[in-house]
């Protein structure tokens, strides 16, 4: 790292010296080599995507018989169309952001839990991991979209609830019920909206947990990547299991947090089954000039997502203990 | 406790004799402890929690595989739960049939193997690049790589498919074709064909690239640089080093990003049904569909039949990833398990 501080350094003597270039300089540039498929069709294809994908969101949309297209400069009518005329644009926003604060906790909690109980010596733990990954690999695109509206799974959920004699009052997915886990905490002096909250990932656990498969994978690896002379020195200190999860394992897997976190609400918003996403394909499809209306709507979304990465991630990192790698 | 007497039995041996806690004590020491009953109480615990989880990732399959065998008979009568009482092939049979299953198994199986090998090397190499070379621009290209990794696919889907409807890279063709006329329109139409998601994948720019990118690059950091240093003096060339020495070694963590590539192009519905429009290649999402011989708007619980069928779909879809997975898991695990990803 010091060796590139100062080639930066002497970098105008070199030029007027005419010197050969370093062997940490020619290695520097070779990294162009590396990276120049990305950067090529970056520049060449992804560019143009997203400046064009900008200048519909600001234009009419004629699309020609003759092959090629007619662009009408209508300046920030889409964004005002969208923030004003639209009744169901920012009520979908607040609450899908709403949805995306509620849920990273939850699923950075569950996958950090599930990695540690993965990570434990026990009989058949080799199909569990296997279980548990299923919905990573099968549970994304057209099985994700079958599942969002799937009458027969829901026709099947009831019928199993029906034989349980439990009533029909219960719906479908309904786990346990907001009665029974307020019996549980009857006593202790929680507030209302965490039970609420509590209740809520259980009943959404199906989907927490389908959420939740990468971030598993990672929290695993890192756990993995934990020295074990670590543990084994505060066993030998006489570390209960609880203190050593405390003093050593969050410490040493909180970047793994951050990452997971950031890539929670990126995966999220990016999702299908995100409602403001649902909301803006079904703008896509339906309205007329609905297509620029959707890239509109997208980018006033991305904005906001990405406030939310730069707070959260601004937040993490003071708490964030990097250990120094020597 | 007395003191271990010492016994000698011949001129090389010894014998230690001490008085030992008797068996009985021992055990109940052992079992009869907090730790002990904490142990089991978790363990308990633990085996609950995954297996209930379990049920629950595992719960839908069976719904789908049960839906998968029921005949209309089936779905009208209230006693029928998961088991079907009449159970038929009927449906698989027909979307094999009229849904042509086949075709559109080849066209998915080639798309994906061509995306997921091209993107595993292209992550890789980028990764490399961005892991272990301190150019600059470094992180300006890092952070191009988180950004195509943020922007949601909506927010560019109109313009993707414009571009790549009326492919031009900066103006190029069109000025050729001004002056050597090779087509009417002065752009390339590459709509239903392989060649987007091909050029998508050779930037790793397509779906997820950025987070393979991202693993790719966490790995080779944590591969010591005394290895290639040991290369270079050998007198090995960057790329040479790169080859013979870190492509080996990294095969555990491309055989994760392969297995990621291909099966979430396998079951991507987004691209494909951007890039193949209904006159182009048969992809899999499109055989979602009821087949024609088992429509009938006159029976009574046809909305339901229909979900089945479509759930059969799915589960034909995924059917080759199963096997895929199956065989393939453990890679999955070991690859992540030995990456030794760091933050």
């Amino acid at each position: 790292m010091n060796a590139t501080k100062a080639d930066v350094k002497v970098k105008p003597q070199a030029a007027k010296k005419k010197k050969p270039a370093s062997l940490d300089k020619k290695k520097a540039h070779a990294g162009w080599f590396f990276v120049l498929p990305f950067v090529v069709i970056f520049v060449a294809v992804y560019i143009p995507i997203i400046i064009n994908s900008i200048t519909f969101s600001f234009n009419e949309l004629e699309i020609q018989q003759m092959g090629g297209y007619e662009l009408i400069f209508i300046g920030m009518d889409n964004y005002t169309e969208a923030l004003f005329v639209d009744s169901g644009f920012v009520p979908t926003l607040v609450s899908g952001m709403r949805q995306l604060i509620l849920d990273i906790p939850a699923i950075v909690i569950f996958s950090l839990f599930m990695a540690i109980l993965l990570n434990e010596k026990m009989v058949g733990r080799t199909v569990f991991r296997a279980i548990f990954f299923i919905p990573v690999i099968l549970s994304t695109g057209i099985i994700d979209t079958l599942d969002q509206s799937n009458s027969m799974m829901n026709y099947m959920q009831n019928a199993g609830e029906e034989m349980g004699g439990e009533g029909g009052q219960a719906t479908a997915n309904e786990i346990i019920s907001a009665i029974d886990i307020q019996k549980l905490f009857q006593n202790m002096k929680i507030g209302q909206g965490l039970v609420d909250y509590v209740v809520n990932i259980v009943n959404d656990i199906y989907n927490v947990v389908n959420r939740s498969g990468v971030q598993m994978l990672i929290f695993l690896s890192g756990l993995q990547s934990i020295n074990p002379a670590i543990y084994e020195s505060c066993k030998i200190d006489g570390a209960s299991a609880w203190e050593t999860f405390w003093k050593i394992t969050f410490p040493m897997i909180s970047p793994m947090i951050m990452v997971n976190t950031i890539y929670t609400v990126i995966d999220s918003f990016t999702s299908k089954s995100n409602q403001v996403m649902a909301y803006i394909r079904n703008v896509y499809d339906s309205a007329a000039n609905g297509q620029v209306l959707a890239s509109a709507m997208s980018w006033m979304y991305f904005l906001v997502v990405i406030l939310l990465i730069a707070i959260v991630a601004g937040l993490l990192s003071m708490y964030i203990f990097y250990q120094r790698r020597d | 406790m007395d003191a271990p007497k010492i016994l000698k039995d011949s001129k090389n041996k010894i014998r230690v004799d001490f008085e030992r806690t008797s068996l009985a004590e021992r055990l109940k020491a052992k079992y009869l402890s907090t730790a002990f009953l904490g142990k089991v109480i978790w363990k308990i615990f633990r085996l609950v929690l995954l297996v209930g989880i379990a049920y629950i990732i595992l719960f839908p399959f069976f719904t789908k595989i049960a839906g998968s065998f029921m005949s209309r008979e089936d779905l009208v009568d209230v006693t029928v739960r998961l088991i079907p009482r009449y159970p038929t092939l009927d449906t698989y049979k027909y979307i094999i049939k009229e849904n042509s299953y086949f075709q559109a198994f080849i066209n998915t199986f080639l798309l994906s193997l061509m995306c997921a090998a091209v993107q595993t090397f292209i992550c890789a190499i980028v990764g490399y690049g961005l892991a272990k070379f301190k150019f600059k621009g470094n992180k300006l290209v890092f952070a191009a790589v988180i950004f195509t990794m943020i922007v949601p696919h909506e927010t560019i889907k109109l313009s993707m498919y414009m571009n790549f409807k009326f492919f031009d890279v900066f103006g190029l063709y069109g000025m050729l074709n001004d002056a050597l006329h090779f087509s009417e329109t002065g752009s390339i139409d590459l709509i239903n064909s392989y060649w987007p998601m091909l050029i998508l994948s050779l930037g790793g720019i397509a779906f997820k690239n950025g987070l393979y990118i991202f693993m790719m690059r966490q790995f080779f950091k944590g591969v010591p640089d005394e290895l290639e240093e040991a290369a270079y003096i050998d007198g090995e060339s960057t790329f040479g080093t790169f080859f013979k020495i870190i492509l080996p070694i990294s095969i555990p963590m491309m055989i994760t990003i392969f297995i990621f590539a291909f099966s979430w192009q396998w079951t991507d519905n987004f691209y494909t049904d951007l890039f193949f429009t209904q006159s182009g290649a048969l992809m899999m999402p499109r055989i979602i569909t009821v087949p024609p011989s088992l429509s009938d708007d006159s029976f009574a619980a046809q909305g339901l039949y229909e979900s089945c069928i479509e759930n059969t779909c799915g589960l034909l879809v995924i059917l080759p990833l199963i096997l895929f997975y199956s065989y393939l898991q453990r890679y999955l695990i070991q690859g992540i398990e030995r990456s030794g990803i760091v933050g």
